[in-house]
């Protein structure tokens, strides 16, 4: 279910060093091993470098993983699923959000949370009534 | 016992309920609160992180690399809309440091034996025992509130363009994310709750299920069409207890 994303997550994390390091270490078969499945392709475009690397395919517990990460220079610029499993739990893992109007309400509570960060902020909020309530 | 100090650039709210709870641990954590701010702002040139964005500490103490830690594994989970290391910006880790080191200080109280808090730090909460209610603000109307949550043992946090504008940026473009007014994230604990809500709010509307993928997260958003997205099992408050008005 909801485990399956962190699986995915170290999977790219973990492809990325081994592409990141292949080339300056590339010595012959030592690293053949540990290459990505394909190729680099780069394109440049306006003064950038896009690098899209495909990572290899690794067995997962649900089924074989394969990510693809585009590089725009030295970061990472995106990273997309080529292969996932298909397992009925991978697809249920997608939460369902429930949508719902906009309301405005007052109700008696214990503490605000919203972002109350300038002190003129904190001032006219409401955390500032609650604690001076005591 | 209630105190409430201005600390970090954000007003510190703590409610303790626990009879004769004693005050050292409440200085102890205020403390604890300045001295993360000495060590990890990067609005102080003295502070470590600078230091580091200058190049001129060699091996990052073992608190500054759970910080960095983190906002690596938010960046790769976000595919890079969170950041904290932007072209031609200061390494700004903030929006984890702040989570990170009020969650520290709230076990500070715990392991002092608190067992009922509340410590609300710049809108962000951490509710141990409970149950408490806490409201989340609405995002255009600083008196008002979206909705009421009932939590125990829970942390909230909300990240929002209302106060600071467009503060948070998506990494990916580089330019302001602005396709969700507030995020609000409910978690264990507060390191989570915070990172979170700052990353989904840098993904903009697909963040919302984003972090509601996340196990243990619940989210309620509010994106730029003024639509309320939440989780199934948000813990908003019963209607019987909310007088809408």
């Amino acid at each position: 279910m909801k485990r399956a994303l962190p699986v995915l997550v170290l999977s790219v994390a973990g492809l990325i060093p081994l592409w990141r390091y292949a080339p300056s270490h590339d010595t012959g078969s030592a690293s053949a091993a540990t290459a990505p499945a394909s190729t680099p392709s780069v394109s440049s475009s306006g003064g950038t470098t896009s690098t899209v690397v495909s990572g290899s395919t690794v067995d997962t517990e649900k089924g074989p993983v394969q990510v693809e990460v585009t590089f725009d220079g030295d970061r990472i610029a995106s990273v997309r699923m080529l292969r996932q499993p298909d397992h009925p739990q991978t697809t249920a893992a997608v939460p369902r959000l429930i949508e719902e109007t906009l309301q405005a309400q007052s109700a008696d509570i214990d503490t605000v949370s919203g972002a109350t960060v300038t002190s003129d902020g904190y001032k006219e909020s409401l955390q500032a009534a609650i604690d001076a309530r005591g | 016992m209630g105190r409430v100090e201005h600390v970090m650039g954000f007003p510190v709210s703590v409610r303790i309920d626990d009879e004769d709870f004693p005050g050292t641990p409440v200085d102890d954590l205020f403390a604890w609160l300045r001295e993360v701010d000495a060590r990890f702002s990067p609005f102080r040139p003295d502070s470590e992180v600078s230091r580091l964005d200058r190049g001129e500490v060699r091996a990052p103490s073992q608190g500054l690399r759970e910080v960095l830690d983190l906002c690596e594994e938010y960046r790769i989970a976000t595919g890079g809309a969170f950041d904290v290391r932007l072209p031609g910006r200061r390494l700004d880790p903030c929006a984890v440091v702040k989570g990170w080191s009020v969650q520290k200080g709230a076990d500070l109280l715990s392991a002092a034996g608190a067992t009922r808090f509340c410590l609300n730090a710049g809108g962000d909460v951490i509710a141990s025992g409970g149950p408490w209610r806490v409201g989340v603000r609405h995002p255009e109307h600083a008196d008002r509130l979206c909705t009421v949550l009932d939590v125990t043992d829970r942390a909230v946090a909300t990240s929002a363009r209302y106060e600071r504008g467009d503060h948070i940026l998506d990494g990916r473009s580089g330019r302001p994310a602005t396709g969700l007014l507030s995020m609000t994230v409910v978690a264990p604990t507060l390191t989570e709750a915070d990172a979170v809500a700052t990353a989904a709010f840098a993904l903009g509307r697909e963040g919302a299920g984003w972090a509601a993928a996340r196990e243990n997260c619940e989210v309620f958003a509010v994106d730029a069409d003024r639509r309320v997205l939440r989780s199934a099992g948000f813990p908003a408050a019963g209607a019987g207890g909310v007088a809408a008005a």
